[in-house]
């Protein structure tokens, strides 16, 4: 059984405590009182995962088995999850391999030939076939890389077909190829609370008509949080058009969890709570730190970029969507909920060096942002761990670097629309149709590997809910233009963050400080 | 009534500095007086026309506004009528009637070529009154009267039974030349002959043609021509050529000027000629009262038409700009020497005061009009005043970094700053040739824009020691007896409103409230603070059907050249354990590349497609499709992207022109309405490293635009054209809005030159070896 979380309250014995930030972390000594809120320890990895895996297959929940679903002539499809999750991406083999593998042999032993697997990557960047590769193993991308086994094209009229609409008028369009299948089995990594579940496939196989609906200001202001499905309009949204979807197509969920085991080996100590590190750890500390300041730009990200993580399995469960959700729901909450009591006034926490945006590619300010005030700020239930009109103080040196292949809208909501005005709605009414039907970042989507251009714009609606609760926003580290292009401010230390943040939250504020990664959901009563 | 009454005056230099005072001091204290301009024709632009935009001009401001618009077109109506002749060649036509004549025109410059200083300030004086004589003459007996009666005087044709109309004729005080002490109001003593000279002058520019026809000479230009802008065609170097040639006369001619006056102890060729044109004047307007005067240096108005007036910058002017702007820290001058500064209202007051008292013919009169005799101003005071304005008043910066702090300035004496100017010129000659040697980077870009401020500071200082140093170092005093006696013969009311003792003049506050605001107002309105937030970035581009905007490849809108093109396509294609190969190569051919790339693109293009000899077509484009395609974007600026899509976006026509061969174009295919790119010759299959039809580089591409803009009916003067490379000059010279993007040393230096918008785009484009280490990587990621 492994430790639950822990909120530690700093005091004069208290060690300095780690703080990503970006491609690089360093040790700080927080005000006494600080509450760090740690996530419980790794959870033990299941010992047989084929097994696990096969047993969910055959005796999966609120389904018949799989065997019983598969008919020779069908037409299959499997769809799975992106390069997006997990973070950082997993050692090989990943788990989406195994359990294709698997599924695959069934569909085989069925002497089913009509299988396509398609990447569920949604408006996110098509994945390079090294990166398929990786996620679905050498074997499965032989056989069926590049005419069976692709990244799904939301901007291909040919290859989208409209289901037809919810009972509240929202669009519910997806792959067609998905759409006419006898059976789409969805491979799931579930990272964190908001993904999995009625998402997977309302989303990762979507169009920008669809996804309008609920990736926009007005539901992401009241989706709180996004981590909390049950309190968040967005996944109330998903589950009406998983509902619609499910009556056109046979979905067979197959979700999984993973522990926290984030960083390998080298790099373990930022698995651990550091008055817990041995000497070696505190070695590893020192070496890691130096080398990593001493490195060229280049070199360091590629070090980071290189990051496999050695997550472990602590859940695979497999049938009807509804069904198999809220045991993975158990399994994050096991592994990730810390209870916390009462908000503060201050919430800190350091921004590590990589989103679901960044896979392989550069941290740009907009994805800072949304990582920050977007995924971060919303890991909570409950309540936030900051007060309504408190200060967010987060750690991230914020360079004005972009990836000009991955992220070119990116660069010109940088340049042309937060130039302009940070306000969301502003931003949503003046600007979103435009860069969606852009035809070259549509062009660039589908032929190149860009985000879609729509995407920088979700980034910023991220943070809606963030921006409405908070009083301030500062950046320890930021490149001050970033940052004011942003609409927060930079301080170069803490201390005059906390300065700084005195003018709303006065001089002696309560802070909470998120100890994360390894991922953290505070669960605030 | 006013002294010049029904008079009928004729003004020469109308549109210069004092002319236009002078006119308007005619309009509004004259209403009586008749006006007739004389001005050069100028072909096009009638005389009632060039008369309409005269009157347009800010001096003339106050009385429109006076008199109101309506009643201000009927008085140029009435009482102005304009004669177009060039008196610098031609003896003018002039209307019977003159009363007086006003002659202001003169030379702008202190150093023009010689001939024509002579010919402007001595042949067209020998011609206005020379015409005058005649009109005269050929008056009889009906006119004449307004001028001083009486006969008198001795020889000339016209003379006896007729004086002329009174001439004003205005030289300057300086005409004095190198004498010292005090100079009275008298004719010039000197034995210079003005016919001689005039003579010489006018001959000397064919000689120097004639000189700089010689194949020594022509070839030295073309070498140095060659040197500078092969890269740009073989039309932009005839075209150098031919420049260089011309300005190569034109040195020559200043320096035939300044030499011979120097040799007969006048500072400048302006100074002399004004000198011998005085001596002509008194011989030829024998018949004809003659007065001269002669002012010193004519500055803003001190309080007519209102306070700080002046047209363009006028003698002491840019030096205090430049000291103002935080360019001058040093002048070659003397800080006790007197330099002698009349407000240009005084001028006129003296000027139409002197006119309405006629001499005797025969018998000049002489008037100095300047502060040097009784109100003098020190060059230490002068810097003192101007330094204490602009510590009150700074300028701003131009970068928008706040203001400008004006430097300590040393007085150096003339020689010393002259050498220490020749060695400083040196230097810079040396740095500009090195900086123009090394491949263009954001380093070297850097240095030579410092070089290029610094090389303006030294032009701005050699021009000034040059053209100062007689004014500002002659310890000398112009006596004003005559013209105080003048001011002291007006009525009270008189002076008051037009009177001209220069001692009224209060310097601190002339200097301090009136001359410096007026001339620094033009540049506080030009670097005014920036609008706040936001940067500045390009203005918006106006919506438009008929213009294009035409991209060069390499350099401009991808970070990369042909040498990488190949480079990406091979070793994308290889395995890294065959990149030694590949490079080592092309390391072995890599001199003769750079060789054939320094004397001729289209040479460098053709040298290097010989690699692509024998590689499959089909192959090569599949293999661009999905292996460059990402590296191509990876190399591209962000900041090109956009502008093109911004030119798309306002309607523009987005034209990609380049020597590249088009596999290396297609992913940016879609930003384009028209790619013209090279195609590799293709036979069976197989490329044969020769391309389908010559490369467009250069001049062929400014040729393909030209035809391409007339057939699709395209304004190219309304146009953008963005570059990175000299080669790119014809097409960058062919629209109205040429951009040079991470310019090349010669291109940034034309570019600054001809005031062309220099841009620099940068992103997070990765090196060629990371982009290959990207590529690679991502192949090879598990």
């Amino acid at each position: 059984m492994s430790r639950p979380g822990l909120v530690l309250e700093v005091d004069e014995r208290t060690p300095p405590v780690l703080v990503h930030e970006g491609e690089g972390f360093r040790l700080e000594r927080f005000p006494l009182g600080t509450r760090v809120v740690y996530p419980p320890d790794p959870l033990p990895g299941i010992r047989d995962v084929e097994a696990a895996i096969r047993d969910a297959l055959l005796n999966p929940l609120g389904s018949e088995p799989l065997p019983e679903l598969l008919y020779p002539g069908m037409r299959l499809t499997i769809v799975f999850d992106d390069l997006s999750i997990p973070l950082p991406p997993m050692q090989a083999p990943d788990i989406r391999q195994r359990i294709i593998e698997q599924v695959l042999e069934m569909a085989a032993a069925k002497g089913i030939d009509d299988v396509e697997l398609i990447a569920a990557n949604s408006l996110h960047r098509r994945m390079t076939a090294a990166e398929i590769k990786h996620i679905v193993g050498e074997r499965v991308f032989a056989s069926f890389w590049p005419e069976r086994l692709r990244n799904h094209d939301a901007e291909d009229p040919d290859d989208m077909m409209l289901l037809g609409r919810t009972k509240h008028g929202e669009h519910v369009e997806i792959n067609r190829r998905a759409a006419e299948s006898d059976l789409l089995v969805y491979v799931n990594v579930n990272l964190v609370a908001m993904s999995g579940g009625s998402k997977s496939v309302a989303v990762g196989l979507a169009s920008y008509r669809s996804l309008r609906h609920h990736h926009n200001v007005d539901t992401l202001r009241h989706s709180r949080s996004f981590n909390d499905p049950e309190h968040s309009a967005m996944h109330h949204s998903y589950d009406r058009m998983h509902e619609l979807l499910i009556k056109h197509v046979r979905v067979f969920t197959i979700e999984t969890t993973m522990n926290n085991e984030t960083f390998p080996a080298q790099f373990s100590f930022l698995n651990k709570r550091e008055w817990e590190w041995s000497l070696r750890d505190q070695g590893a500390f020192l070496a890691a730190k130096g080398a990593n300041e001493l490195a060229p730009a280049k070199v360091r990200r590629r070090i980071w970029q290189g990051v496999r993580a050695p997550y472990r399995p602590t859940g695979v469960h497999a049938g009807a969507t509804t069904e198999v959700h809220p045991h993975t729901l158990a399994n994050i909450h096991r592994q990730q909920l810390t209870e916390v009591h009462g908000q503060s006034d201050v919430l800190l926490f350091g921004l590590p060096y990589i989103c679901p945006y960044n896979v392989n590619s550069v941290m740009n300010p907009i994805l800072v942002f949304s990582l920050g005030l977007g995924y971060y700020f919303n890991m909570y239930r409950g309540a936030p761990l900051v007060r309504e009109g408190g200060v967010l103080i987060m750690y991230h040196p914020m360079p004005v670097e972009f990836h000009p292949v991955h992220h070119p809208s990116y660069i010109d909501f940088y340049e042309e629309v937060l130039a302009q005005t940070t306000d969301q709605a502003t931003i949503e009414s003046k600007f979103e149709e435009q860069y969606a039907t852009d035809p070259w970042y549509i062009h660039l989507y589908r032929s190149s590997h860009a985000y879609h251009g729509v995407h920088p714009f979700y980034m910023w609606y991220w943070g809606a809910h963030a921006m409405e609760h908070l009083g301030d926003v500062i950046c320890v580290g930021a490149n001050r233009r970033a940052a004011a292009r942003l609409g927060m401010r930079a301080a170069s230390t803490l201390a005059d963050a906390l300065e700084m943040a005195s003018d709303t939250v006065g001089h002696s504020p309560s802070i909470s400080y998120l100890h994360s990664p390894p991922l953290t959901l505070a669960d605030v009563r | 009534m006013s002294r010049l009454g029904y008079g009928r005056v004729l003004l020469t230099g109308s549109t210069g500095f004092l002319g236009q005072a002078v006119l308007e001091r005619l309009l509004a204290d004259h209403p009586e007086t008749e006006i007739v301009l004389l001005v050069r024709g100028r072909p096009g632009v009638s005389a009632a026309e060039r008369l309409r935009r005269l009157l347009a001009k800010p001096v003339f401001g106050r009385w429109r506004n006076r008199v109101g618009e309506q009643r201000a077109e009927q008085v140029a109506r009435d009482r102005i009528s304009v004669i177009e002749a060039d008196i610098s060649r031609t003896v003018p036509e002039l209307p019977a009637g003159l009363t007086s004549v006003i002659h202001c025109a003169s030379v702008v410059s202190f150093d023009p070529p010689v001939d024509e200083a002579f010919r402007t300030n001595l042949a067209g004086t020998v011609n206005l009154y020379e015409g005058i004589r005649r009109s005269v003459a050929g008056d009889g007996g009906d006119g004449g009267d307004g001028g001083a009666g009486g006969a008198g005087g001795a020889g000339g044709a016209g003379s006896g039974h007729n004086a002329g109309p009174h001439l004003v004729h205005v030289s300057t005080a300086y005409v004095a030349g190198s004498r010292g002490g005090i100079v009275p109001e008298e004719p010039l003593d000197h034995t210079a002959d003005w016919r001689t000279e005039l003579d010489w002058a006018l001959a000397a520019r064919e000689t120097v043609e004639r000189d700089s026809r010689r194949p020594e000479v022509l070839d030295r230009a073309r070498r140095e021509a060659l040197a500078d802008h092969r890269k740009a065609g073989p039309q932009a170097v005839a075209a150098a050529t031919e420049g260089r040639r011309r300005d190569m006369v034109t040195e020559r001619l200043v320096e035939y000027g300044r030499a011979r006056a120097r040799s007969l102890g006048w500072p400048d060729v302006y100074t002399l000629t004004k000198a011998l044109g005085e001596r002509a004047a008194e011989e030829i307007a024998d018949a004809s009262p003659l007065s001269v005067v002669r002012p010193a240096i004519v500055e803003s108005a001190l309080r007519r038409p209102y306070p700080g007036w002046i047209d363009g910058f006028k003698m002491a002017d840019p030096v205090i700009l430049a000291y103002g702007r935080g360019m001058l820290r040093y002048l070659a001058a003397v800080p006790d020497g007197a330099i002698d500064i009349v407000p240009v209202d005084l001028v006129v007051s003296a000027l139409l005061a002197v006119a309405t008292a006629p001499p005797e013919p025969g018998r000049p009169a002489y008037y100095h009009v300047g502060s040097g005799a009784r109100n003098p101003l020190t060059v230490q005071r002068l810097y003192e005043l101007v330094r204490g304005y602009f510590e009150e008043h700074p300028l701003p910066d131009a970068d928008g970094r706040g203001v400008i702090r004006v430097p300590d300035l040393d007085f150096l004496s003339g020689h010393r700053a002259d050498r220490g100017l020749r060695t400083a010129e040196r230097a810079m000659g040396v740095a500009e040739r090195v900086l123009l040697s090394l491949p263009a980077n954001d380093r070297t870009q850097d240095w030579q824009r410092g070089l290029h401020r610094q090389r303006t500071q030294l032009d701005v200082l050699r021009r000034y020691s040059d053209l100062y140093g007689a004014y500002v170092q002659a310890e000398v005093v112009y006596s004003d007896d005559n013209t105080l006696g003048l001011h002291r013969s007006l009525t009270k009311r008189e002076r008051e409103r037009s009177g001209f003792d220069t001692a009224v003049i209060d310097w601190p506050h002339y200097l301090q409230q009136v001359h410096c605001p007026g001339i620094t107002a033009s540049l506080r309105r030009i670097a005014g603070p920036r609008p706040a937030g936001g940067r500045p970035g390009a203005p918006a581009l106006p919506e438009r059907r008929d213009v294009a905007a035409v991209f060069d490849l390499e350099g401009t809108v991808v970070a990369s050249n042909v040498v990488e093109g190949y480079l990406w396509l091979r070793l994308l294609d290889a395995s890294p354990q065959e990149w030694p190969r590949a490079l080592a190569s092309l390391a072995r051919s890599l001199p003769r590349y750079l060789l054939a790339e320094r004397r001729d693109r289209g040479e460098f293009l053709r040298a290097f497609l010989d690699r692509y000899e024998g590689a499959n077509e089909a192959e090569l484009r599949a293999l661009a499709r999905e292996r460059l395609a990402g590296t191509v974007l990876r190399r591209a600026w962000p900041q090109a992207v956009r502008r093109i899509r911004q030119h798309r976006a306002a309607g523009h026509r987005t034209v990609l022109l380049t020597g590249a061969i088009d596999l290396f174009v297609e992913p940016l295919h879609a930003l384009f309405d028209e790619v013209v790119a090279s195609q590799l010759r293709v036979v069976d299959g197989c490329c044969t490293g020769q391309l389908e039809r010559p490369p467009l580089v250069g001049e062929a591409r400014a040729a393909w635009l030209r035809e391409w803009s007339r057939a699709e009916s395209l304004d190219l003067a309304g146009s953008w054209a963005y570059g990175d490379h000299y080669s790119d000059r014809p097409v960058l010279e062919m629209v109205g809005h040429p951009v040079a993007v991470n310019p090349d040393g010669l291109l940034f230096r034309h570019a600054k030159q001809r005031r062309w918008s220099i841009e620099r785009w940068e992103g997070d484009v990765l090196g060629l070896a990371a982009t290959l280490a990207e590529a690679q990587a991502a192949e090879a990621r598990p």
